[in-house]
């Protein structure tokens, strides 16, 4: 046989469970064959289970932090409510890492603005830990993080630690608060009136896709420029190696050439948005 | 290589000692076509049996050669009890009788399947596949690769069949297709009979033709995305079959699923033809809303948005990767729509009318 099929996945040690909220899990994994794997904050990993299917998943941890790495599912079909099931100990099926990152280069000695929606705080989170790690590579780092309900709030011990913590300013919204809520109320874009963002500002918006629209929105009438602005694209995936056709964004694979893309790369991309 | 030739007499007899020697699948005759009556005769690459079911003087297949790399179902990989091991079902074989436009698409897929990650499933059994085109002694209904790729001639190919008057020509490209030699009584070609060969070759049109470059297509389709309302008058009638899609020759999209076998221990991931026309193809599950409704999105939700999308893959998105058109102009599109929308010819005629200046 000549080359190994690229549709091999390989087989990663779930080491620690933590149910992140009702529908959420948080798996810390290591490959089986103890080797590191080796990415950038933003790229996406093909994550199978036998039997059930294989889903595009963004990575959760930093590569700064090399003895495992991070997924969070959200159950909500037919593999990600099956590897949902799972327990400590048990094996998932891993291919990958794929894509571009959240382009490090380009926001190294600027501001950081990162804006996490729901599930968009997962893959970001992945570049919240990098920046921490590495703190003097960034100006003021402002992270604004909105869920629909407190209860739906992922990285609880991540987040009270994010709160003390001086490296980084955290704004949270949620749309229906409890009766314990300490953070603001409203839509994400509310964050905005709240605090000051400079103009040099790199700007990384993930989250649901209504979303983007609003969240660019703000930034346009704050002076920023597109091409400082990176959004995380979500589509239909099935290979994750710009075969399958599913993820494209007119002639733009969102697998290969994305999925982190500056607004500006969108702009001939009507389909984007 | 070189140029020999074969007279129609000991024709046979070498087509019966390929299959004697190896599988060979070529075009067939198939009985029924109940789908469309107009035409009575439709034809089928597939395992020859003998050399008297070949017919090179088919117009088209139904179906396009690339099933023999990239089958309707392909199983990737297999697994039982946590093992998994890739699966490659791989035999030798001889393609026999390839129209020159399914040469360029098949070099296309090629190229697709290679590029950036290789993907073995298809190279692998690419590999083990003699290729032997033919000429097309007759062209089909819908058939317009006359106006198509004039540029670019095929390639990937290892020999080509032309037959003039009571001979065949058969040019060889490759080792592979020269080892195919000693199973027919051979001779050289003259010059006069080359020359023969490539006249028939530049002779044979198709029967329909675009009237505008691959430039002012691509200017014209780029102009024309905007217009959504004019798409959606074009794919008013379309039944979301995905036909189009599963019966051209360069579509190349797939899906991926795991089935578990009746043990419920074991089973197999494998990938299927997939169709950019069909409803769900860009549609994403987002989880439950407010209400606790499941929530999805669908990035082309309509008809007319995925026909945009199949012309702008044919004619835009891959001109520059490929460096030529990503249609071929077979014509199989326009035959299997059962709604009669899909002929690339019309669609562009009626977006060129608007917008060609
Ligand atoms: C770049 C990227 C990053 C992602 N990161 C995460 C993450 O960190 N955590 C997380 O929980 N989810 C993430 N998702 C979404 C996740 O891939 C889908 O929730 C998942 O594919 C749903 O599969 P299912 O079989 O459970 O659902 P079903 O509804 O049964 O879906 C059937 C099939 O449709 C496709 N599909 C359906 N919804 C999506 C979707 N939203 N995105 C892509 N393909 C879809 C898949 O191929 C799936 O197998 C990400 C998606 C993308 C594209
Ligand atoms: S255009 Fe015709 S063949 Fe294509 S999906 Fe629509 S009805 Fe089916
Ligand atoms: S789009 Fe239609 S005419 Fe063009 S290659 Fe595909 S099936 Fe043939
Ligand atoms: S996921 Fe298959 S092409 Fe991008």
């Amino acid at each position: 046989m000549t080359k190994p099929s690229i549709f091999l996945p390989k087989q990663a040690q779930i080491i620690n469970v933590r149910q992140n909220s009702e529908s959420e899990k948080h798996f810390t994994l290591r490959f089986a064959d103890g080797k590191k794997i080796h990415f950038e904050p933003g790229q996406i990993l093909e994550v199978s289970l036998f039997g059930f299917g294989e889903i595009p998943i963004g990575i959760a941890s930093s590569p700064t932090r090399q003895h495992s790495f991070d997924i969070v599912v959200r159950g909500i079909g037919r593999v990600s409510k099956a590897i949902n099931k799972l327990n400590k100990g048990d094996s998932l099926y891993i291919r990958g890492p794929y894509g571009n990152g959240f382009k490090l280069d380009k926001i190294r000695n600027h501001p950081v603005l990162i804006v996490a929606g729901g599930l968009g705080v997962c893959p970001t989170r992945s570049l919240i830990q990098y920046i921490l790690d590495r703190r003097s590579e960034f100006k003021h780092f402002t992270l604004f993080y909105g869920a629909c309900h407190p209860s739906q709030q992922l990285f609880r011990d991540d987040l009270s630690d994010w709160r003390k913590n001086n490296d980084i300013e955290l704004l949270e919204i949620v749309d229906r608060p409890d009766c314990d809520w300490q953070g603001y109320v409203g839509v994400i874009t509310d964050l905005f009136d709240k605090t000051q963002v400079d103009k040099d500002t790199r700007v990384i918006v993930c989250g649901p896709p209504i979303m983007f629209k609003f969240v660019i929105q703000k930034l346009d009438q704050l002076g920023i420029a597109h091409e400082n602005i990176f959004v995380d694209l979500e589509r239909r995936m099935k290979c994750a190696i710009g075969k399958c056709g599913h993820c494209q964004i007119n002639h733009k694979y969102v697998c290969t050439d994305g999925p982190v893309f500056s607004v500006k790369d969108l702009e001939d991309l009507p389909e984007a948005f | 290589m070189g140029f020999y030739c074969i007279s129609s007499k000991n024709f046979p007899a070498f087509i019966d000692e390929l299959i004697h020697q190896q599988s060979v699948i070529a075009p067939q005759l198939v009985q029924s076509k109940p789908y469309n009556p107009s035409s009575s005769e439709f034809f089928s690459f597939s395992l020859l049996k003998k050399a008297s079911n070949l017919r090179l003087d088919y117009d088209t297949t139904i179906l396009p050669p690339k099933k023999v790399f990239f089958p309707p179902q392909q199983v990737l990989l297999s697994f039982k009890n946590g093992e998994f091991q890739a699966v490659l079902d791989l035999y030798e074989t001889i393609l026999f009788g390839v129209h020159p436009y399914d040469l360029l698409a098949i070099e296309q897929t090629d190229f697709l399947f290679s590029d950036k990650y290789e993907d073995i499933h298809y190279t692998a059994q690419r590999q083990l596949t003699t290729i032997i085109g033919s000429n097309i002694q007759r062209s089909a209904e819908h058939s317009f690769f006359s106006s198509m790729n004039a540029n670019v001639k095929p390639s990937t190919h290892d020999g080509f069949i032309t037959k003039i008057a009571d001979t065949y020509i058969y040019e060889v490209l490759t080792g592979k297709a020269g080892n195919l030699l000693k199973y027919g009584q051979f001779t050289d070609a003259s010059q006069q009979q080359i020359d023969l060969a490539v006249k028939e070759n530049e002779r044979v049109k198709s029967k329909s033709h675009l009237n505008y470059s691959a430039d002012e297509i691509k200017q014209g389709l780029e102009k024309s995305y905007a217009d959504l309302e004019l798409w959606e008058q074009l794919a008013k009638s379309c039944y979301a079959c995905g036909s189009c899609n599963t019966s051209c020759p360069t579509c190349y999209c797939f899906n991926i699923e795991d089935k578990w076998h009746i043990d419920q221990i074991s089973g197999e991931r494998t990938r299927y033809w997939d169709s950019c026309m069909t409803e769900d193809f860009a549609k994403i599950s987002l989880g439950p809303g407010k209400s606790g409704e499941a929530q999805t999105e669908n990035f082309r939700p309509t008809t007319g948005a995925r026909m945009r999308h199949r012309l702008m893959r044919k004619m835009v998105y891959l001109n520059d990767k490929l460096g030529t058109q990503a249609c071929v102009g077979c014509g199989r599109c326009a035959t299997s729509c059962t709604a009669d929308i899909a002929d690339p010819v019309n669609i562009i005629n009626t977006v060129m009318e608007k917008y060609h200046d």
